[in-house]
């Protein structure tokens, strides 16, 4: 039956765009939209890139600009050889890393958590609780941090010193800073990243419960067999957008919980971008860090894909 | 049918977008690399050239009659946005009006002011450059920032206009002179790139203290460094005393996390007294010092307090300075090092005029000079005369004479004089003794910045356009301020102050955008040192100032060296 659906649409395939367009040119007609945005924000600027092989003039045309030295490659050796942006470059893979490793199932616990509860209208508040955080700015979220995790000052710290305890430099000691920012990154993300998980949980069929209650399974086999295989793809999809973002991640977060006693593990290539290139002026080699970020951020994306397909689950194409 | 048209339509109307959007993104919208987009720069390019021949081919006196155009020409005028909360409009306000009107006036010059954030400026400038929309006349305190767009073929050279038309500019000459209009001439190609501003006040750095704590407890105002350290430690003993059941906020000596400017008093007082001007011209890439050999002890010392409890807990964690604001409102600050017109500036929202209101009337912060080097001095770095804002034209600029006579207009006394002190009864009232007394002003009168620097952009200090006025008024330049206070403040920051000098000897490459990552680890390096134990001190100073040095800090150093050997050969002096 699927065997004669398959052949019967093989030579569908075929079929001219124009068909297509004729019959269902009101979708097309939606799609154009985020396709000009698409187009316009994220292609138009690529005409940008050679700047990072250019040396670069901010009232020349691109065009004529003079090539770099070392056949255009300068500013990328120049980036290699800068301790910042070794530094810049080590930071970001490990708090990502961290992010990922701590981040990315926080939201899938929670979802499983989430799902378990029966009464309803308390689902609902704990739910809306933890979006919250996801609509802070991250200075706010930093004043906040300051105002808990200050020593000798913050709430959490006179806590323990007021228990006899010695209170913890949470945002002076590079190890205790990273704990914090990821944990403050795991707290403002995990709420809202549930939703998605949720929704692809709530598509599960309910049978495959039934059924499994009837042959006797808890609700932890029940989670096991049944919720987790029921959202592995969503699961693998967003892991491997993820990964692609290894050399990526924002810019607001790590801006605003640095300070100088931590720059050493705190400062990230966004924030190496933002102070030499866009303050110091110096456009085509931060260009050139930015197409390097790039290219990695493609190289794992394409890796996290073919990964995934190798082990039979669905790609992102 | 029906259905056909209306896709047709559809299509049609997304082309149209597209073209349109293509259209508002320059330069981009042409992939094909054998047709150059981006008309506009080109175009600048071209204008280039035939201006910097006018000034060879053109006769000075053909274009002006009496000072004025025969058609009316005109400029826009870059002029800082402060955003103050209940400010005036910077760009249209009592001032601009009167500047807009006397260029008309005299030069028959139509003036646009153009607003740019204060705090923003560098980007601001450079979006604006990038877009061929720069004012005529771009102000910034940066000059690095001024020899980058310079060297990108961004900035008019001033020297051929200059020594064109100096007999059209006296009041810029008579105001600035040769030392601050060439302050920045290349030794070599002779170009000049900017003018600098000129600072009519060169105090700089003062130590404030409570003066109803040192009576409650007391004491007398501290004249040594031991006396100041002593001080500080009977405050934090006595905090019961002081502040009552707040006595756990106490901040004996408060400071933020620019160290190298909030100590700069301290760290001064550790120099060698005889140090070379080859010395401090090689270590002087920003004014902080941090290179200097003898500011470690000084933030030894500083490590000391802070670990003594002394100074402010964590200051390096607070991402600007409101906290410490509003401290030292509250009234929980003992001492701190600052502007030497700190606590009077900004009115009813002064220090002192915050701590009569939330603390009580005795309570006020005065100047005091405890700080003593080894010659027993209390030497303090001046400003020198220049080294404020600079004054520069974009090569988009078609008017170069206009923005000259501009610069011309509002050099002159009885300019600066009105735009520092507006109309009498409004902004400020004349004393029985001639003095000028500044007041609070309101609506359009507002000045958005002291002493309206931002109108007066070759005037920084109050000038009030006639030196002996300027003296006499100096003490009563600030709104509901004792004059007494004031003028023991100004003369505590002139007693033995030391006046930076100009060590002219062109460009330093190694300084080319690399001053925001240098003074973010200067910063860094102070920070961790003065938090530091006092066990690991050495161990993170050294290692913070040699993350310094190898992030460009020693290129600067070296290139310095040379170039200083190269022009004044073994002579440690300037001549």
């Amino acid at each position: 039956m699927s065997a004669a659906k398959t052949r019967v649409k093989a030579p569908k395939k075929k079929v001219k765009f124009s068909v297509y367009m004729k019959r269902y040119w009101q979708l097309y007609a939606m799609l154009a939209l985020p396709l000009i945005y698409l187009f316009i924000f994220k292609y138009l600027p690529m005409v940008y890139v050679q700047i990072a092989f250019k040396k670069y003039s901010i009232v020349k045309s691109i065009w004529t600009l003079p090539i770099a030295k070392n056949h255009g490659f300068e500013y990328f050796i120049k980036a290699f050889s800068n301790n910042d942006f070794r530094y810049a470059l080590r930071n970001t893979v490990t708090l990502n890393l961290l992010d990922l490793l701590f981040g990315f199932p926080a939201p899938i616990l929670f979802a499983l958590i989430l799902n378990e509860l029966c009464f309803q209208r308390y689902k609902k508040v704990v739910q809306t609780i933890t979006y919250m955080p996801h609509f802070l700015s991250w200075v706010i979220i930093y004043s906040l941090a300051l105002q808990l995790l200050t020593p000798e000052t913050g709430f959490i710290n006179m806590m323990i010193e007021a228990f006899g305890g010695t209170s913890i430099p949470f945002l002076n000691d590079p190890a205790h800073w990273i704990g914090s920012y990821i944990a403050f990154g795991i707290w403002q993300n995990f709420g809202w990243g549930s939703i998605i998980y949720l929704a692809a949980i709530s598509g599960i069929n309910p049978e495959l419960y039934e059924a499994a209650s009837v042959d006797g399974a808890g609700r932890f086999r029940k989670m096991w067999h049944i919720t987790l295989p029921g959202i592995k793809p969503t699961i693998v999809v967003l892991l491997i957008m993820n990964l692609g973002n290894i050399l990526g991640g924002g810019f607001d977060r790590p801006f605003a919980f640095q300070n100088n006693l931590v720059m050493k593990v705190a400062d990230v290539i966004a924030t190496y971008v933002y102070r030499v290139g866009i303050k110091g002026l110096q456009f085509s080699l931060t260009t050139a860090v930015g197409l390097f970020q790039s290219v990695v951020g493609v190289f794992f994306l394409l890796m996290a894909n073919w990964l995934s397909r190798k082990l039979g689950e669905r790609g992102i194409w | 049918m029906k259905k056909r048209l209306l896709s047709i339509l559809l299509a049609g109307a997304m082309t149209v977008s597209l073209a349109a959007c293509g259209g508002t993104a320059p330069a981009a919208e042409a992939p094909a690399a054998e047709a150059p987009a981006a008309e506009a720069p080109k175009e600048e390019a071209k204008a280039e050239e035939p201006k910097a021949e006018e000034p060879a081919a053109e006769e000075a006196t053909s274009e002006l009659v009496d000072g004025k155009f025969a058609e009316t020409r005109k400029i826009t005028v870059e002029v800082y946005d402060r955003g103050n909360d209940g400010g005036s409009d910077p760009e249209n306000n009592m001032y601009t009006e009167f500047i807009k009107k006397g260029m008309l006036e005299e030069h028959n010059v139509e003036v646009t002011f153009k607003k740019v954030g204060r705090w923003t400026e560098v980007d601001d400038i450079n979006k604006l450059l990038a877009s061929g929309e720069a004012p005529d006349i771009c102000v910034t305190y940066s000059y690095p920032t001024i020899l980058t767009y310079a060297g990108m073929g961004g900035v008019i050279d001033l020297a051929p206009y200059l020594d064109q038309y100096k007999s059209e500019l006296p009041n810029l000459w008579n105001w600035l002179g040769d030392e601050n209009i060439y302050w920045d001439k290349d030794p070599k190609t002779g170009t000049v790139w900017a003018v600098e501003g000129r600072r009519f006040e060169q105090q700089r750095i003062v130590t404030f203290v409570r003066q109803d704590w040192l009576d409650k407890l007391g004491l007398k105002a501290p004249t040594t460094t031991q006396e100041f350290e002593d001080m500080l430690v009977a405050f934090k003993d006595n905090a019961e005393t002081l502040l009552g059941k707040d006595a756990k906020k106490m901040v004996p000596f408060s400071i933020s996390k620019d160290v190298g400017w909030r100590a700069s008093n301290i760290i001064t007082s550790f120099m060698d007294p005889a140090i070379t001007d080859k010395e401090y011209y090689i270590n002087g890439f920003d004014d902080r010092m941090v290179t200097e050999p003898q500011t470690k002890e000084a933030v030894r010392l500083l490590n000391k307090w802070y670990n003594a409890g002394l100074m402010r807990k964590n200051f390096s964690l607070a991402p600007d300075d409101t906290e410490e604001d509003d401290m030292i409102k509250s009234g929980y600050v003992g001492a701190f090092q600052h502007n030497w017109d700190m606590p009077f500036r900004n009115g009813e929202d002064s220090y002192n005029a915050s701590l009569a209101r939330n603390v009580g009337e005795d309570a006020k912060f005065v100047a005091i000079d405890p700080f003593t080097n080894s010659a027993g001095k209390h030497a303090k770095w001046l400003y020198s005369t220049a080294g404020d804002r600079k004054s520069f034209f974009p090569i988009t600029n078609q008017e170069p004479l206009a923005s000259l006579l501009y610069l011309d207009y509002i050099s002159k006394p009885e300019v600066i004089k009105y735009l520092q002190i507006g109309d009498e009864g409004v902004t400020h009232d004349v004393l029985d003794s001639g003095a000028i007394q500044i007041k609070a002003a309101t609506g359009d009168a507002i000045q958005n910045s002291g002493r309206n620097i931002d109108m007066t952009i070759t005037c920084n200090g109050a000038f009030y356009g006639d030196t002996d006025l300027a003296a006499l008024s100096l003490s009563y330049g600030y709104a509901g301020i004792d004059p007494a206070l004031v003028d023991q403040a100004s003369k505590i920051a002139m007693t033995d102050g030391l006046t930076p000098k100009n060590v002219n000897v062109g460009t330093i490459e190694a300084e080319a955008g690399v001053g925001d990552t240098l003074s973010a680890k200067r910063d860094q390096a102070y920070d961790q040192a003065v938090e530091a134990s006092e066990a690991d001190f050495d161990k993170v100073w050294d290692a913070a100032i040699a993350d310094y040095l190898s992030s460009g800090g020693q290129a600067i150093i070296d290139e310095r060296t040379e170039k200083w050997t190269e022009y004044f050969g073994d002579s440690d002096m300037l001549p």
